[in-house]
């Protein structure tokens, strides 16, 4: 993958000047902040931080960061909260910086946090984008996360909530051209999930990464954790101007922004893989393995111990 | 095994082979519906017919946790205290909502043991909040029952793969261990099981043909200690992906295992245990 980064010293340098020509959080209405919270953390590059909680009534599934690109002919919206109720917003604060058409809505993977906003911008008949196995593993969880969903969101904020799949589905490396600025889409082999999708904006050299990185908020692993420790590994030598997270602060540096979750899945896998060759059972691995972890994470008791299941249940095949 | 006996054991794959089939027309319901439904009085007519079960009486333990974090994988262990002496004849494990309620039904051979406690573990899926049962049949034919109830945690589709693609990865390798008890003295050995398979529910649309992708699981499973049967299980799709089994069986002369493996398409694995405690 990094023999194949789509950055180009010349584009490095232009958005190097560009950068310099405006400040690295441009003022942003008040209106507009107070709705969404959307701040531009480099030229025509916007981010919308989702609270770290799970789902529910007050939150409106607005607990995943969201991304628009504007470029001269039009905007790419990545990732759209988790309710259609949510994504209206993040479209009217789209509307509040720019008239023009939104042509992509990009979901960086499946989880219902990411996606179940996307019915939001069906008026913009946009092109829906993904990695090519996220239609086949979002339609066949469809009855649960909605079901689970309507439930932890209340009748209210489930309210508009459709499935919308990709119609444009990738595999490899792909470009949208924005005019001026080109997003250059890259599938990822099975870490976070089995269909995590990376975006560079290549005008600014911002790599929006989706859950493959989580910060402040624990990290959720329905994937590999082999998987997921590999390509983080190829992603600490990659270069960036900036990298968003799917959870966490809007921008983020590159590689420092990696080590906290890389830290925390290899204690993961060595606490299991200890344990493993112990003797030791799935049972006894959700009571200790990681656990030092603790403090370091928010919504740690929501995710750990399925974490260490899954992780417990992939290592004892090594 | 008595006259109610004979009958219950291929009323039990007669079943299962049913609700596979009818696993379409469950999913269709509305979660909510299925949820309100107590379908346990119809599930007991159907297995134990007008039997009497003795509920909670302490001859079963069933663990599990109270909340399934993992739903796809929720680890439930059924312990017989050492207080209970007898042999046992049958141990069938039962969630409720799920859309095949029965997860497993063993019959218990003469190499099962006794003379210490007995165990039986593996992992399930629980597709909903549901009443999780163990219901023990003890060498004098009476039918012990421990029931909890487990909520499943959001987030987790419980019937689906993590990674569909990486399934079939190595599909029948098989990995069968044995340890020695703590003890020397102890009568009762263990043994690990593991499966690498996908048991698959066939409830998924492949998204490219609209096609319900077939089921395939683990549907009997025969453990014997030189040549003698430890037990031999009838499962279904509610038993975790790559199904894994922990459970005790008695010392013998020679305390190797030969384990033979069916599944729904026909399939036929076999492997014995590595040297003990390795």
């Amino acid at each position: 993958m990094c023999e194949r980064r789509p950055i180009s010293r010349r584009n490095l340098v232009e958005a190097a000047l560009a950068l310099a020509a405006s400040p690295l959080l441009r003022y942003v209405p008040a209106a507009l902040a107070d709705q969404a919270d959307i701040s531009e953390i480099a030229p025509g590059v916007f981010v919308h931080q989702g609270r770290y909680e799970i789902q529910s009534p007050e939150n409106r599934g607005d607990m995943a960061n969201a991304c628009f690109v504007v470029g001269r002919d039009g905007v790419a919206v990545i990732d759209t909260l988790g309710s259609a109720v949510a994504g209206r917003e993040l479209r009217d604060a789209i509307r509040a910086v720019t008239n023009k058409p939104i042509r992509y809505v990009i979901n960086t993977h499946m989880h219902p946090d990411h996606v179940f906003g996307n019915a939001a911008f069906k008026e913009d008949d946009p092109v829906y984008v993904g990695h090519h196995k996220l239609a086949r593993d979002l339609a066949s969880r469809a009855d649960r996360y909605l079901a689970i969903n309507k439930q932890m969101l209340g009748d209210a904020a489930f309210q508009g909530i459709e499935i919308i799949l990709p119609t444009l589905a990738v595999d490899g490396m792909q470009t949208l051209d924005l005019g001026a600025r080109s997003l250059v889409l890259e599938t990822q082999p099975t870490a976070h999930t089995d269909n995590d999708m990376t975006i560079t904006d290549t005008a600014t050299d911002t790599l929006f990464l989706g859950d493959l990185l989580f910060s402040v908020h624990v990290p959720t692993l329905d994937g590999s954790i082999k998987g997921w420790l590999a390509l983080l590994d190829k992603l600490s030598r990659r270069e960036a101007a900036r990298v968003v997270p799917g959870h966490g602060p809007k921008a983020m540096e590159l590689p420092g922004a990696l080590e906290s979750e890389q830290r925390y899945l290899a204690t993961i896998a060595n606490d299991v893989r200890r344990l493993i060759k112990e003797g030791k059972t799935l049972e006894d691995a959700t009571k200790v393995a990681g656990f030092s972890e603790r403090d370091a994470w928010k919504l740690f008791d929501q995710y750990h111990v399925r974490n260490v299941t899954a992780a417990f249940a992939e290592l004892e095949w090594e | 095994m008595g006259k109610e006996d004979s009958s219950m054991f291929p009323s039990l794959v007669y079943r299962t082979g049913f609700a596979a089939i009818a696993c379409a027309a469950h999913i269709l319901l509305a979660p909510a519906a299925k949820a309100e439904q107590d379908v346990w009085p119809a599930l007991r007519q159907q297995t134990f017919g007008d039997r009497q079960i003795q509920a909670e009486d302490g001859a079963v333990i069933l663990e599990i946790p109270g909340t399934a974090e993992d739903a796809s994988l929720v680890p439930l262990t059924v312990r017989v205290p050492p207080a209970v002496t007898q042999k046992l004849k049958s141990l069938t494990l039962f969630i409720d909502k799920n859309p095949d309620p029965l997860v497993a039904s063993l019959s218990f051979g003469p190499a099962a043991g006794s003379g210490g406690e007995r165990s039986f573990s593996t992992r399930v899926r629980i597709d909903m909040f549901s009443h999780v049962r163990a219901v023990l049949e003890t060498e004098d034919g009476i039918l012990h029952m421990a029931t909890k109830f487990v909520a499943a945690a959001g987030g987790c589709g419980a019937m689906q793969a993590k990674d569909p693609d990486a399934e079939t990865v190595d599909l029948g390798k098989m990995i069968v261990k044995t340890f020695p008890p703590a003890l020397s003295t102890s009568p009762i050995w263990s043994s690990l099981v593991m499966i690498k398979h996908p048991n698959q529910n066939g409830m998924q649309l492949n998204i490219n043909t609209a096609d319900i992708i077939p089921a395939r699981f683990v549907k009997e499973m025969t453990v014997k200690r030189g040549g003698e049967l430890v037990f031999q299980m009838q499962s279904t799709f509610s038993i975790s992906t790559n199904p894994n089994f922990r459970f005790t069986f008695g010392r013998g002369a020679d305390n190797s295992l030969d384990v033979v493996v069916k599944d729904t398409d026909g399939a036929v694995f076999t492997a014995q245990s590595e040297p003990s405690g390795s």
